[in-house]
């Protein structure tokens, strides 16, 4: 081998280590530069799969029908997320009022996002919405629709995001049982079928809980955590009693698939 | 020249099979297996590269990767950036000592070195998500997803070669020469 390509060889490797003891803020960086580099090809990719899925619609309706009707759907959406909330907020209030207590509550305040690009990778579980930090998104920030939980933004560029979703294994949300006093902590699985909406794992469940198919799931809310209490997570599906805990398989109340249109919790109102 | 310009198409061609696979949805009947078009079409770079040209698109490669899947959990990046940029540099040079072969028209070998790079390249990244979570599990369907994009980057190989090898002399000092050996 020639003493140029040795030398070559020796400089892709060194800078590849470089490269790999970068803090994972630089490296998010990096990966937030590279998104917003990648965006227009997604977003004109988004834009030939639409266009070639209203060529039908178009036909039928007309354009400024079609855009009041996705406005008002929008809205709709908002409203019924804020609905959900705060009727939570109202049973919550009603406990403490018994219980002559207060707790301050926030209400939150959403942005309307859109799904550019599904996960297209074999052992995560993500998609990238159409929001960034110029729109006042931040790390770290729940994502949610009118039916349940999404997941959590990740990467946050110019004017994209990386949400991950609430099946993949490394989105971890601390999680109570309607109905009872049983928490634990919900996330996805390593490789989920990918024909469903996929399941999520509530563990660490007393043993004795003897959860009921269909129960719902919420968020519980921890301090500082990164999900606020009472968004519906799913149902439980199937729960089993393991040697030291209790674990509950939960069905996804959002089936993201299908999913368009997210909302993001950027903050309180 | 001929290895920039080669790297330059090569680097092209592996984000436009990002874009391609971005676009591809999972394939239900094979457990949720992916098409990944990328290590196919390094394998076919770095056979058709002199090694100059093929460390450039290996570098690329790997970045584009690594950028393209970087998670952070908790505070902890599961596969670093430059991971990715190793395993192609180390692909790479072994694809690379069948460029010889490859010149004289022996383009086969990038049937089974498109496959066995798919299928390691997947099989990295789940060794080295593993060991970042709880431990390796195992399932059926994980086999299917890291041997099925493997054997499906072995059926395109061919295909790939039919596009790409009539593009050949349109680069600037041809790199299927012969000349430098």
């Amino acid at each position: 081998m020639k003493k140029l390509n040795i030398a070559l060889l020796l400089a892709v490797v060194a800078l590849a280590v470089y490269l790999s003891v970068l803090s994972p803020g630089a490296m998010q960086s990096m990966q937030a530069g590279f998104l917003s580099f990648l965006a227009p090809f997604l977003r004109t990719g988004t834009a030939v799969q639409e266009q070639i899925g209203s060529m039908g619609k178009g036909l039928k309706t007309l354009d400024e029908v079609e855009a009041d009707n996705r406005k008002l759907t929008e809205v709709n959406r908002v409203l019924l997320t804020t609905n959900n909330l705060l009727r939570e907020i109202e049973n919550e209030n009603n406990r403490l009022r018994l219980a002559l207590e207060y707790r301050e509550r926030s209400v939150f305040r959403l942005m309307a996002a859109r799904v550019i690009a599904r996960d297209a990778s074999t052992w995560w579980n993500t998609v990238k919405i159409n929001r960034g930090f110029e729109d006042g998104v931040e790390t770290d920030q729940p994502v949610l629709t009118d039916v349940g939980l999404v997941g959590k933004t990740t990467t946050v560029s110019k004017n994209e995001s990386i949400v991950v979703l609430v099946t993949d294994e490394t989105c971890r949300v601390a999680a109570k049982v309607e109905g009872t006093r049983e928490q634990g902590i919900l996330s996805g699985m390593r490789v989920q079928d990918s024909g469903s909406g996929g399941e999520l794992q509530l563990n660490f469940l007393t043993k004795n809980a003897a959860l009921e198919p269909g129960q719902k799931v919420y968020t519980a809310g921890i301090s500082n955590g990164v999900f606020p209490s009472g968004i519906l997570i799913g149902k439980v599906k199937e729960f089993r009693t393991r040697p030291l805990d209790g674990q509950a398989i939960v069905e996804p109340a959002v089936d993201i698939s299908q999913t368009e249109d997210v909302f993001v919790v950027v903050g309180a109102k | 020249m001929k290895a920039v310009a080669g790297a330059l198409a090569a680097c092209v061609g592996v984000f436009a099979a990002f874009l391609l696979q971005q676009a591809l949805p999972a394939i239900h009947v094979l457990h949720g297996a992916r098409f990944v078009f990328v290590p196919m079409i390094f394998c076919y770079a770095a056979m058709a590269l002199p090694f100059p040209g093929m460390l450039l698109a290996a570098f690329c490669t790997g970045l584009l990767s690594d950028l393209m899947y970087l998670n952070v959990a908790e505070g902890r990046v599961e596969i670093a950036v430059g991971c990715s940029i190793v395993f192609f540099v180390i692909y790479g040079c072994i694809a690379n000592g069948f460029r010889l072969s490859f010149l004289r028209g022996h383009w086969w070998p990038v049937v089974p070195l498109s496959v066995i790079c798919t299928s390691s390249f997947l099989l990295m990244q789940f060794a080295m998500i593993s060991l970042r979570r709880d431990g390796f599990v195992y399932e059926q369907a994980i086999l299917w997803r890291i041997f099925a994009p493997g054997l499906l980057a072995g059926l395109f190989a061919p295909l790939l070669h039919a596009v790409v090898s009539p593009f050949a002399s349109l680069i600037p000092e041809n790199p299927w020469s012969t000349r430098e050996y």
